[in-house]
Order: C-alpha cells, then structure tokens, then sequence
C-alpha cells in the first residue's frame, strides 16, 4: 500500500481529507458554520505546521514509539498559545467546539503522517508538502462549512441568507457524515489522479493492512 | 428493559455514530475480521486505561493548569503505549511485528483522546469516582466495538462492483455511517 | 403496487386532492430521481427500476396529507439518492428508502411531520392547514387510550397518516402480499409476534387485550412489518432468520414506545436493525457456500467412486503424501 509519495500531494492532488480520510471529525461535527470553520482552520493550520516543523529536528535514533510520544507532546504544547489566540479573535468558539479544538492537536498529519509523509523530505520539500496537506484541510473545511451553514441554518457567515427552506438535520453530525461522503464521491469524479485514492484512510500505508 | 435502556444509551453516546471520533482507524480496521477485533480490543484497553490516568490527571492538576490538561492527556496515553509495547514484546516476541501495528494505531488517535475529554467534561462538577471514570472508559471502548460491527456487517456491500466506482468504499461508508447516526439522533 | 395503490385511494378518500397531489408528486420526484441518478452511474433504466415508484408512494403514505411540497420533494430526492442510489441502487439495497427518507424528514422537520389534519378535513392545494391535531398513536403513547371506537380504527378514520392507519386495508393487503410471497413471511409473523408478545407480558393499558389490539394499530406498526421490515429486498432470505429480525426489531421499539413514548419507533428501529439484516444475509451467503462446496465435493467423490473422474497424477501424489 505504499505509494510514491510526491511534494504536490496533499491539496488537489490527494486531498489530506477528501483522499486520505484524515482529520475528519471536526468537519463532521463542528463543521458547520463558517465561523466554527474559521476557528478550527486558524487551530488546525497552526497547531500542526508548529509541531511538524519543530518535529523534523528530533532525532530519528529514538524508537519510533518514543518518536510519536514527542510529535503528539508537540502538538499538545502548541495548543496552549494557540488557544489564548482563539478566545481572544474568535470568542465564544471553543465553547461550541467542545472538544474538537483540543483534538486537533493530536491530528493524525501529526501523530502519524509526519513520520509516513513529511520527514522523508528535504526540510524545503516537508514545508511545501506540510503547507499543500494544511491547506487541503483547510479548503475542505470551509467549504463544507460554507454548504453546511447554508443549508441547515439559511446563514451564511452569521448573516440570514433568504433561503426558502433550510434542512436543519444537516447541521448535526449525520448530516456532516452524509455530505462528507458526497463530497468524496465527487473529488473521486472529478480529481485529478482519483484512482491514486486510499481506499481505507491515509494512515493505512503506516500499518501495511 | 435494562438491557433496552443500556443498548440505548451505548448508541446516543457512542463515539463514532455520534461524535465521529476514530472513523479513520475504524476505517482502516473494519477490512479485516482479524484487524477488527483486535483493534476494537487495544482501543477499548487505551479507552479504559487512559481513562484511569485522566481520573488521575484531573484530581492533581490545579484549576489554574487547565490547559496543560492536553499535555498531560498525552503523557498518560504515552506511559500506556510504551508498557504495552513492552508487554507484547516480552510476551510474544514472534508476533511483536504484526501486533504492534495494533498499539501503534490506537495510542493517539482520535477515539482514546476524545474519550477522555468526554468523560473529563461530562465529570465537571459531578464528582465522579474512580470507578466511574473506568467504566465510562470502559463504556466508549464497547461503543467502538459496536460500531465496528455496524460497519463490518456492511463491508462487502459498501466495497462491492455495484456500488458507483466514485464512491466504492469509504464515500459509501461515510453515508452509510451518517444513516445510522440519523437513526440514533432520530431516538433523542 | 396495488395495494399501496388502495391505501393511496384511501388517503384521498381522508384527505382530498392535496393528498393525490402530494403522492403524485413524490412519485414524479423520486422517478426523475431515479433517471438523473442511473444516467450518472451509466446505467439504462429498465423496467425493473420502477420500483422507485413503490417506494414513492411507502414514504408518502407515511407523511401528513398537508405536507409541503418542498419537504416532500427534498424527502423523495434523498431517499432514492443517499439511501438507495449511492449503494448501488436496486442491486445493492442496504436500507429501506422510505424509512431513510422519513427518519430524514423527523430529524429535519419533526414538527412539520408528526401534525396532521382531523380525518374528513380537506386541505385547499396551495392552503396552508389550520387547526393541526397530534397524531392518534401521539395520543395513546402518551395516555395509554384510544380515543376512537374500534369500528373507527378499522376504517382508519384518525388523525394520522392516513395510509398507515386504515388497518382494515392493511391486514388486507398483508393477506394478499403474504399469499404472493411479495413480502417475507418471517420477517412478518416475527414483528407482530414481536409486537403482540411484549403488549400482552408489559401492557399499556389496563387491558391486555386491548393493549395487543391498540399497540398493533398505532405508531405504524402493520404498515411497517407490510412495507419495511418484510421487505424482501432487506430482510433476511430464510424464514427463522427473518422471524427473528422482524421479531427483536418490533419488541425494541415496543419497549421504546413503553419508555419514552416515541411516536413510529418501529421505523426507527427498523433503520438502525439494517446491520443485523445485512449481518444475517452474510451468514445465509456463507452458509450457501460453504452447501455449495460440500454439494461439489460430494459430486466429485461420487465421480471419483464411479470411475468418470481420474485423478490426475500430481494430485494423486499429493494425496498420497
């Protein structure tokens, strides 16, 4: 299940959520306003560059175990400031995300795909590869939020939209699970290389399923 | 009517069907029988135990280190990681290559951390005892089994030449998940 | 077909044009529906993809007759779409496209679709209804009584929607659907027994006869084993692995409406028991094979025995090793 990994990977081209399955529980559960979607863009894009880049400094002597304890301790660590930051431009937002802004310091482009992905790179390489897989997160999000947001409240960015009629449901987390699904479905139509696609997730090439 | 009530409760507050924590290791599981049980297995044993260290973690850490809650989340779920790769090591070095694919998959992902932060959040000014925190570990652990049967029951249909080539296997899934997740919010 | 067809006239008979709009539109949407979706999965469509059209008219019979059109329309669309096309269609049915399509409709919009008109109240096309009444299983989930004669609710002449609570129609259209094997035998004796059992054991009422008599006739339940639960494309192949599906699915929701009053709990369950079903029809394909196998053997021993089969000689040393 390896495949060759490319630097161009991540944003159109296997998409971190859309091919790779990864990060999705925040875009199904909290995904759905834009202003949610801001906040956990802003959390996600930070949290993770922080500790993938100050990640690749430590020694690949350790035992892989002991690898992924420090990346997640990273991750957990950049939370802290990047919280601060959060209540202070986005109030009220971790609040409504519950525990989803705290997951997102333990992402899987973190725990796992830092070692599968990025660490394989040049450091120059792992930024572009780092920013493309950040950004792919990130363009989903908020698209799925926008459609979201739209169709289940008649808002958009907060603002009423004179929509006729508003499918609440798709609000909730079934409605997350539905349109993340369709939206698959469609990058899988219309996506350049779809048929490089993981089947089962990104992170099954770690573990040789 | 127990039982009723008990099956009830584990649906509304399961952890993939309603919060979508650890789909993606779900996903990656539900391929194999064999994969299936016996990552249902390390993450209801991460679940438990990680659940036993947050009951800890809350006790000692002062109100004003909250946020460090995260980091020590983390510390507990790596203490946990690290004895059970030893433990497998010692006790079956002939398999440690195929069975620590299981621990490594389970420590941090979405399903053990977001279980702890439920089960810390949901303990919030209710006082709740050691026990209970195990048990509610316990709980979200037999939660995920579920799910994964939910899933596995479906596999063959969800992967099968009928399906359209754009959403063979985890689009379909994605939707199939969100079905059943409809039907438990339905409940509430 | 017929049979919905009847239960449709019956509507009419209830509610007035608006209903024979609604149902004619339900049924427009989820065939267009239909078309747009196999032309998308490059499929012609055939003859046998009518079945759309059944499917239609089940998820409207279980809608209120004032229901808005828009409602409806986006109901129709989802459950031949999500829940049916996106599986693969009628080759691959994973869940019922009704119930999905209702259970869509009650997390959306409850309270558009547990309110329903008085019977023999008629609502103008475009009208927007007054004076909407809860539904008659409402009422007896809540308060343990039927307000109705029995006469009444043979007829189906209470609030509700009115194709799942003309019971004199439905036991009809059972007998008719049972004798045609259209529907699974099992899976319809398991829901009503499941039903029938638990309303005797843990009554609602005082009386457990009426209990059995009141519990069959409200929160769809004789429309759902018909329609949902007995299914053929759903329920299992055998019939005591059937029995069994139909007979847990309506015992669940019968403790669920004993617990929380939930209004049409079985369709709910009927949702959520789709892995149980599919987790039956894996072991009937197992168990098939597994026949098969042993059927192949037997007649290559009897071939062996016979003298019409050698064996060939790689075979025979590794036999013999």
């Amino acid at each position: 299940m390896n495949k060759k990994l490319s630097v161009s990977d991540g944003f159109i081209r296997r998409n971190s959520v859309l091919s790779g399955l990864m990060v999705i529980s925040p875009i199904i559960v909290c995904g759905n306003t834009i202003m949610n979607a801001l906040a956990l863009i802003y959390a996600f894009s930070a949290i993770t560059f922080t500790s993938v880049a100050v990640g690749a400094f430590v020694p690949k002597k350790l035992p892989y175990g002991v690898r992924i304890i420090i990346y997640t301790c990273l991750g957990a660590l950049s939370y802290i400031p990047v919280k601060a930051a959060a209540e202070e431009f986005f109030p009220g937002v971790i609040d409504r995300t519950g525990i989803y802004f705290m997951l997102i310091a333990v992402n899987s482009l973190i725990t796992v795909q830092s070692e599968t992905k990025f660490y394989r790179f040049t450091k120059g390489k792992m930024i572009i590869s780092l920013i493309r897989h950040i950004l792919g997160f990130d363009a989903v999000m908020l698209v799925i939020s926008a459609i979201r947001e739209l169709i289940a409240y008649g808002t958009f960015c907060g603002r009423v939209v004179d929509a006729d009629i508003v499918i609440s449901g798709l609000g909730l987390p079934f409605g997350g699970f539905i349109i993340l699904g369709i939206a698959c479905g469609i990058y899988r139509c219309i996506a350049p290389n779809s048929k490089d696609t993981d089947d089962f997730g990104g992170d099954s090439d770690v573990y040789n399923f | 009517m127990f039982i009723i009530s008990e099956l009830v409760a584990l649906l509304t507050t399961n952890l993939i069907l309603t919060q979508a924590l650890g789909t993606s290791t779900l996903f990656i599981a539900a391929g194999s029988r064999k994969n299936l049980l016996w990552t249902a297995i390390t993450i209801s044993v991460f679940t438990t135990l990680g659940s036993f260290g947050a009951c800890l973690v809350n006790g000692l850490l002062p109100d004003n280190f909250y946020d460090l809650r995260l980091l020590f989340y983390v510390l507990v779920i790596g203490i946990i990681y690290v004895i059970l790769l030893t433990i497998l090591y010692f006790a079956d070095r002939k398999n440690f290559c195929t069975t620590r694919k299981y621990v490594h998959m389970s420590a941090f992902n979405c399903a053990v951390m977001g279980t702890l932060f439920t089960i810390s959040d949901s303990s919030f000014g209710a006082d709740m005892s050691m026990g209970s925190y195990i048990m509610a570990g316990a709980e979200a652990g037999t939660g995920f089994i579920f799910a994964a049967f939910v899933l596995t029951a479906a596999f063959k249909r969800l992967n099968s030449k009928d399906v359209p080539a754009a959403f063979r296997g985890f689009p379909a899934t994605l939707v199939y998940l969100g079905i059943i997740s409809m039907a438990i919010y339905a409940l509430l | 077909m017929l049979t919905l067809l009847a239960l449709a006239v019956m509507e009419y008979f209830y509610c007035g044009v608006r209903a024979v709009i609604l149902g004619g539109l339900c049924v427009t949407v989820s065939l267009a529906a239909e078309m747009i979706s196999l032309r998308l999965m490059h499929r012609r469509f055939t003859a046998d993809d009518l079945t759309c059209i059944s499917d239609a008219i089940i998820l409207y019979l279980m809608l209120p007759a004032i229901m808005d059109y828009k409602i409806a329309f986006i109901a129709c669309v989802f459950s031949v779409v999500a829940a049916k096309n996106i599986f693969g269609g009628r080759k691959n049915m994973i869940f019922s496209p009704a119930a999905a399509g209702y259970i869509f409709l009650l997390t959306s919009w409850k309270g558009n679709l547990l309110m329903y008109t008085a019977p023999h109240v008629h609502t103008g096309i475009f009208e927007k209804a007054e004076s909407l009444v809860n539904s008659a299983s409402h009422s007896f989930n809540i308060t343990g009584r039927m307000n109705y004669s029995d006469f009444e609710i043979l007829m189906g002449n209470v609030a509700g929607p009115t194709g799942t609570v003309s019971i004199l129609l439905l036991a009809v259209a059972a007998i008719i659907l049972l004798f045609r094997r259209d529907i699974s035998a099992g899976a319809f004796i398991g829901t009503i027994l499941g039903t029938a059992v638990p309303a005797i054991l843990v009554p609602v009422c005082s009386n457990s006869l009426e209990s059995l008599k009141y519990t069959l006739s409200t929160n769809m339940v004789l429309f759902s084993a018909i329609y949902i639960i007995s299914d053929r494309r759903i329920a299992p192949r055998r019939n005591y692995y059937a029995f069994f599906y139909g007979f847990f699915i309506a015992a669940f929701s019968y403790i669920l409406v004993l617990t929380t009053a939930k209004e049409n709990a079985i369709v709910i369950v009927s949702l959520l028991f789709t892995p149980a079903a599919l987790g039956f029809r894996n072991l009937e394909s197992h168990i098939d094979s597994l026949v098969k196998e042993e059927k192949q053997a037997e007649e290559l021993w009897e071939a062996i025995k016979s003298g019409e089969y050698e064996i060939p000689e790689t075979e025979e040393a590794a036999y013999n090793e």
